[in-house]
């Protein structure tokens, strides 16, 4: 009895830590994705002061300076071949806004719309007209 | 007494020929007793060196484990007999010694049908053992070959971000957290906090004895070469067993051959004793006809 108690004492131990181990659902991508969304609608809002946006813009980056991070730090990405998870690995500088910019000492905005290839210098030299 | 031996000729001679047979096993296998262990995920999962231990915890467990002790008591027991018989037979002579020598025989026979049965549930212990480690092996081998080369590029883009976002870290704290109207975050707070804690119990698992990495020849080996090992004992193992199943199919020719020897001299002295007719020539009877 001692011995069949001793042999499945590990078994048991390792199924509980097999149990333990089940995460809390949480997708962080799209938290994450979900809070750039809307820091990237708050940059082109044309209804709101500069005073604003800029009020916004600082209480959306904290926010998503936690998100990137809990992006970049789960596991559960790791080797997940989605569309979402590729397209977020694809290009570090557009997917994780807050980290570039503060990297490179930019503005999000500006980070973001050269990523997007829009510059002052393209925006100066733009012509207007019919498409 | 003679038909007795005559007849103990037959079954000797047909023991002989099923012993040597090497299929017969098979077709005989689904009335032995049986050990259905599964390669569960959860066996994978386990670390190479408990991944053994919990086949064999397994196995022992199992009506087959049972079965094979069973057989191993019983060929025991049947050893001393035929000890027994063979010192018997030494001092003995006349009838009781053919008589003794019959039953030795006799337990010759049963003694190598409990051989062939041991060697057929330890037959079958094995090829289930191969089977599993086999499966468990392709199981992990579908894990890799997971690793397609759109995810190859996945991963490694996520590590270079890892990298990039640790090497960044403290500038990216510096710039934006510097501003005292910016409060440290609760996630960053707590993350800080229990990061010592996953710190000091990843330093605890990882200097854990039951976590210590399974080696192969002093070497740090991977489960994948810890499986591949398990996989070649066993075959070796079987290979083995082969062997042991020729080495009683010889002991059983052996035996038959024993018993053509005793009915052939038994019926060698009945012979001399009886009353038969010396067959005569007709050079012989001529002294009947010459005067």
């Amino acid at each position: 009895m001692k011995k069949i108690f001793k042999m499945a004492l590990p078994a048991a131990a390792l199924m509980a830590v097999t149990a333990i181990a089940v995460p809390v659902k949480a997708d962080t991508l799209a938290n994450m994705e979900r809070e750039r969304a809307l820091l990237i609608e708050t940059l082109l809002d044309g209804e709101i002061t500069p005073a604003e946006r800029q009020v916004r813009i600082e209480a959306a980056q904290r926010r998503l300076l936690d998100l990137e991070r809990m992006v970049l730090r789960d596991d559960k990405l790791v080797g997940r071949n989605t569309p979402q998870v590729r397209r977020a690995f694809a290009n570090y500088d557009l997917t994780f806004l807050v980290h570039a910019s503060a990297e490179k000492n930019r503005a999000i905005g500006d980070t973001w719309l050269s990523q997007l290839g829009i510059s002052t210098q393209s925006l100066m030299s733009a012509k207007q007209g019919r498409r | 007494m003679n038909i007795k031996r005559y007849l103990f000729i037959g079954p000797s001679l047909a023991l002989a020929l099923a012993m040597t047979a090497p299929n017969t096993a098979l077709a005989k296998a689904a009335d032995l007793p049986s050990w259905r262990p599964v390669a569960s995920e959860k066996l994978i999962k386990l670390p190479a060196n408990y991944l053994k231990k919990s086949l064999d915890h397994d196995f022992a467990q199992s009506p087959l484990s049972g079965a094979i002790q069973d057989a191993d008591s019983e060929i025991g027991l049947k050893g001393q007999t035929l000890e027994d018989l063979a010192s018997a037979i030494q001092q003995a002579d006349g009838e009781l010694a053919v008589e003794l020598r019959h039953q030795f025989l006799a337990q010759k026979r049963e003694f190598i049908t409990l051989m062939k049965r041991k060697a057929d549930l330890r037959q079958r212990h094995m090829l289930t053992k191969q089977r599993t480690l086999e499966k468990l092996l392709k199981k992990l081998g579908r894990e890799k070959g997971a690793m397609t080369p759109a995810r190859v590029q996945l991963v490694s883009q996520q590590e270079k971000a890892r990298s990039r976002f640790q090497g960044s870290l403290a500038k990216v704290d510096l710039t934006v957290l510097s501003a005292p109207t910016v409060p440290e975050s609760r996630y960053a707070q707590e993350y800080a906090g229990n990061m010592s804690a996953v710190e000091a119990l990843v330093a605890a698992i990882s200097s854990h004895p039951m976590n210590v990495r399974a080696q192969m020849a002093g070497q740090p080996a991977t489960k994948a070469d810890f499986i591949r090992q398990m996989l070649a004992d066993t075959q070796a193992g079987v290979a083995i067993l082969e062997q042991e199943q020729n080495i009683i199919g010889y002991m059983a020719k052996l035996v038959a051959l024993d018993a053509m020897a005793l009915s052939e001299s038994v019926m060698d002295a009945e012979l001399g004793d009886s009353d038969l007719p010396s067959v005569s020539s007709p050079a012989s009877a001529v002294k009947y006809f010459v005067n």
